[in-house]
């Protein structure tokens, strides 16, 4: 997110190398306790053979890659499944957020407290046993086995997010350039659609983010609501990690990683930081 | 081979299907390479016979949490009231066939493919207690070894008692998974108590008798005592993981999974399998037909296939290392001396007669598991 | 918690009293409410139910009494994990958010923006595995401490056990909490830090008194929505330590793949969410504070 660093003079601070080398000193702690777990991901990616004694991989190689992209492993295939359901869940969860966002944030609501809480509850139950639930309303209703389906559920999941996020962005919308258009004539709908709207848009894209990280992080409900007709990247990955595959779960999570920064990069140009300020409210 | 005489007559059969695609649906719990050898073995073979069938192999994930996911989807369509389920053959395990035969969720097949005939275990009839017999064929069987590293621990334990005075000399140096991480840690326990109570025949064969409930419990305190000197680990791949590692030098593992790490490379190649007396469990995985699969005589085909002596031969022993789902005496011909003979490397086929052994019968099984929470971990 | 800053420019119209208002605010609410109940609180009832039915279908609290009588322990032990990871998660997203509005070094300002934000990207599943060989006795993380000579070998300990977890879980959550606590910090009014600071007032000291009331509602929110997701999250104590004393997902998923016992699971669950209910509590009287507040 582009914060703006208030660089300030800094009358009290240290003499400048002292200064210096602490920060170095501490950057680097920060960059061992944050690469150090990932550098295991790389290693195990191309690790061939790595067993004790050694503390390192005894051979490297591709084999894995290989595997994992062979044809018939469906990989890309797979991986471009996520990325297309991460997409169509933003896209609906931004569909409903956006009105839900707008209701909490200039409207009086009753029960406010607990219509936000509502949204959360996907978040805060052990969801297992409810997926097996969903499955079976979803056998009856069939949305099973469709793309649909797993996006309801997705969007169900990731939606606190979206909402949560989309009402900050709207409360901070200056609200006199609002009443300036009312003013000028403007229909609630134009008002909307040209001031408050792309006003919040930054906001609506921070939301976007973590909905599609939220997405393609997800694999219990994809299972229950997708399996055998729909299959995803994660879904490869978590059978493969708690299989101790870690070859495997290492390179299909370095894939993973690609939609991931890549959406980040594309959309934090949008991105205001005081819609962050908000969120919650 | 009868499935090969079978062909002419499924190809007929299946002539009107040919020309849309079908798809085979094929779920299976288990580890990674489950899925791999359903896709690149099996499905090739299988679409080369079936021309227009396509194979589509998914994974639930290791272990009987594996399992359990299929039977949830399965149960979900039974009570959604679907007419065609779209599973069309799973992989499970013992525990969740059980389950799923007392709840109607599988079709009997085995008298309608020829392989049935091939398989003599009596796991092919019963699953922990449970009559799955006509149900069921075994894909492979398995069973749960300890494995060690030889330049660590020079004479391994060969019993419990060994194994008992062994961890005292040599603390934190065995681990296993306890019982909430998967079923070699359960294997484990529940062997514990069929060598500790004297009552394996018992637990394994019944029937059931409540009155048995103290010398479990007595068993099962002896085991808190050695948890003391033992290292907890994090799952059955955590006990592969911490051998792997160095952290601990034996710990009970499923050998289908051992032998897995070790064609991955993250099993040093020296580590070497003992199966301890009285015995520790062992159980197949299950092909089974869900009761209304989509594609069932497709499904009945693709079993006839994998369960076939070549299939057994090639695709099971040699690729895996694993032992054959059907009778011994089928699947040797088809093999060399020394790939049979890699089979029985560490653990000779007397002693896998005499140790391998079934789990506990489920009133056991739960009483066991429910009873180590009890004594043990309070 | 609205900013004293923002209170004044930023008010917005809230439109009282007239039913046609509050008819149109539920209709804007009600697709993504509507979602919500159908695909999660109408399944989470299905649960409730299975949670207080008997053998007989009678109501009970029987699969309630055998939680409590097997994983009381695992209640308390989760809830002192996720606790202690939130407060870890906050000191750490205050500390870099902090560095990054107030850091007096540019250069430094822009590595740690760069540098903090990727565990975000990582999934817990694959979090729990990369602690696993990360934190383990011969893991990296000995490997590296000895190698630099800080500890002996034979002192390495394993640390996949509660700190395993806790580990996991702030390396995976406070980039998140972060993410959102520098955003509200970088739309404060810089006016009121500069004179803070012309005032003489030590960075530390206008961090704590001036920045972080203001963004107090933000960060509130960023560790509520932590706190709930670590509480239903399996696979980190799955992968670190699935052993007792555990965490309550752990368990559900013990009970249904060995037991297939759908009603203590399902119990569980909801005193799961009975923890989950005190993070919401703490979200609740900030709400309340903020309608008091205006």
């Amino acid at each position: 997110m582009a914060t703006r660093p208030l660089a300030l003079p800094s009358p009290f601070a240290l003499p400048s190398p002292l200064a210096m080398l602490l920060r170095a000193a501490v950057l680097a702690l920060l960059a061992f306790a944050i690469f150090g777990p990932l550098l295991n991901l790389l290693l195990w990616a191309f690790a061939e053979r790595w067993y004790f004694p050694n503390k390192l991989p005894i051979e490297f190689g591709l084999t894995y890659w290989y595997r994992v992209f062979q044809p018939r492993g469906n990989a890309l295939a797979s991986l471009g499944t996520s990325v297309w359901i991460a997409l169509l869940t933003v896209a609906f969860s931004l569909a409903v957020a956006i009105p839900a966002g707008y209701a909490l944030a200039r409207l009086k609501l009753p029960w406010r407290g607990a219509i936000l809480l509502t949204f959360l509850l996907p978040q805060a139950v052990p969801n297992l046993p409810v997926y097996v639930n969903i499955a079976q309303v979803f056998y009856q209703i069939g949305l099973n086995g469709t793309i649909l389906g797993v996006v309801l559920v997705h969007a169900s999941h990731g939606l606190v997010l979206a909402v949560w996020i989309a009402s900050a962005a709207f409360a901070s919308v200056d609200a006199s350039l609002e009443e300036a258009s009312r003013n000028l004539g403007a229909s609630p709908w134009t008002c909307f659609r040209t001031v408050t709207l792309p006003l919040a848009t930054p906001g609506l894209i921070a939301s976007a983010i973590f909905v599609f990280l939220e997405s393609l992080d997800e694999f219990t409900g994809t299972y229950f609501v997708g399996v055998p007709d729909v299959t995803t990247l994660p879904l490869l990955m978590f059978n493969a990690t708690m299989g101790g595959n870690y070859q495997i779960s290492s390179i299909t999570a370095l894939l993973l990683l690609i939609p991931s920064i890549g959406f980040m990069l594309v959309v934090e140009r949008f991105l205001k930081a005081d819609v962050l300020a908000m969120v919650g409210r | 081979m009868k499935f090969r005489m079978l062909f002419p007559v499924a190809l007929l059969a299946f002539a009107s299907t040919v020309l849309a695609q079908t798809t085979l649906n094929v779920v299976t719990a288990g580890d990674q390479n489950m899925v791999d050898y359903v896709n690149n073995y099996l499905a090739p073979k299988f679409e080369a016979m079936n021309p227009g069938v396509k194979v589509r192999a998914v994974g639930t994930g290791p272990g009987d949490a594996g399992s359990q996911k299929i039977y949830e989807k399965l149960s979900a369509q039974q009570k959604a009231g679907n007419n065609e389920w779209d599973i069309d053959v799973a992989v499970i395990h013992q525990l969740a066939s059980a389950t799923m035969v007392n709840e109607k969720l599988l079709m009997p097949y085995r008298n309608d493919v020829s392989a049935g005939k091939l398989v003599s275990r009596d796991t092919a009839k019963n699953a922990l207690g449970a009559n799955v017999d006509g149900y069921v064929l075994p894909m492979f069987h398995s069973q749960i070894v300890f494995a060690y590293n030889p330049e660590l621990v020079k004479s391994p334990p060969k019993s419990f008692q060994e194994l008992n005075e062994w961890v005292k000399k040599n603390p934190k140096q065995f681990g296993y998974n306890g019982v909430k991480g998967g079923m070699s840690g359960v294997g484990f326990v529940t062997g514990w108590v069929s060598a500790y109570s004297g009552m394996g025949d018992k637990l394994e064969k019944g029937p059931y008798d409540a009155s048995t409930a103290p010398a479990i419990d007595k068993a099962l305190s002896g085991l808190k005592e050695f948890n003391q000197y033992v290292v907890m680990t994090p799952g059955n791949a955590g006990t592969l993981d911490m051998l792997n590692r160095g952290e601990i030098a034996m710990g009970p593992v499923w050998v289908d999974m051992f032998y897995t790490w070790q064609a991955d490379g993250r099993m040093s190649p020296k580590i070497k399998l003992v199966l301890p007396s009285p015995g520790l469990p062992g159980q197949p995985m299950y092909y089974v037909i869900p009761a209304k699969a989509a594609h069932a005589a497709l499904a009945k085909k693709f079993i006839d296939l994998a369960e076939s002596p070549e299939v057994q031969a090639d695709g099971i022993i040699k690729q895996f290392n694993w032992y054959p789902g059907i009778d011994p005496q089928y699947v040797q011909p088809k093999l060399d001396q020394a790939a049979w003979n890699k089979l029985f490397t560490d653990v000779s086929p007397a002693d896998l007669s005499k140790y391998g052994r079934p789990f506990p019968l489920s009133p056991y099984f739960k009483e066991i598991v429910e009873g180590y929470e009890r004594v043990v971990l309070k | 918690m609205r900013g004293s800053a923002g209170e004044g420019q930023r008010q917005h119209p809230v439109i009282t009293g007239k039913a046609s208002t509050r008819g149109a605010a539920l209709a804007l609410i009600a697709p993504a409410l509507a979602v919500v109940a159908l695909f999660f609180v109408a399944p989470l009832a299905m649960s409730v139910v299975v949670a207080f039915r008997g053998k007989d279908g009678g109501f009970t609290l029987e699969h309630f009494a055998k939680s409590f009588d097997f994983y009381t322990t695992d209640l308390l032990f989760t809830l002192a994990i996720v606790v202690a990871s939130t407060l870890l998660i906050g000191a750490v997203a205050i500390a870099i958010a902090g560095y990054l509005t107030l850091g007096g070094n540019p250069r430094t300002i822009a590595v740690l923006r760069w540098l903090y934000r990727w565990p975000l990207f990582i999934p817990f599943v694959v979090a729990g595995q990369l602690m696993r060989t990360f934190l383990a006795k011969n893991g990296m993380l000995n490997h590296v401490l000895i190698g630099s000579g800080l500890i002996e070998p034979l002192s390495a300990q394993s640390l996949l056990d509660w700190r395993g977890i806790v580990v996991a879980f702030v390396w995976k959550q406070a980039p998140f909490v972060t993410l959102l606590l520098a955003g509200a910090m970088a739309s404060l009014e810089p006016q009121h830090i500069e004179a803070a600071r012309n005032l003489g007032a030590r960075r530390m000291s206008v961090l704590i008194d001036i920045v972080l009331p203001q963004v107090r509602g933000t960060l509130l929110v960023g560790l509520v929505l932590s706190f709930v997701t670590m509480l239903s999250v399996l696979s980190v104590p799955l992968m670190i330590n699935p052993n007792s004393p555990t965490m309550v997902t752990v368990d559900v998923a013990y009970r249904i793949s060995t037991h297939a016992d759908y009603p203590v699971a399902n119990a569980l669950c909801l005193l799961s969410l009975a923890l989950a209910a005190i993070g919401a509590v703490f979200y609740l009287r900030h709400a309340a504070a903020r309608v008091e507040g205006g």
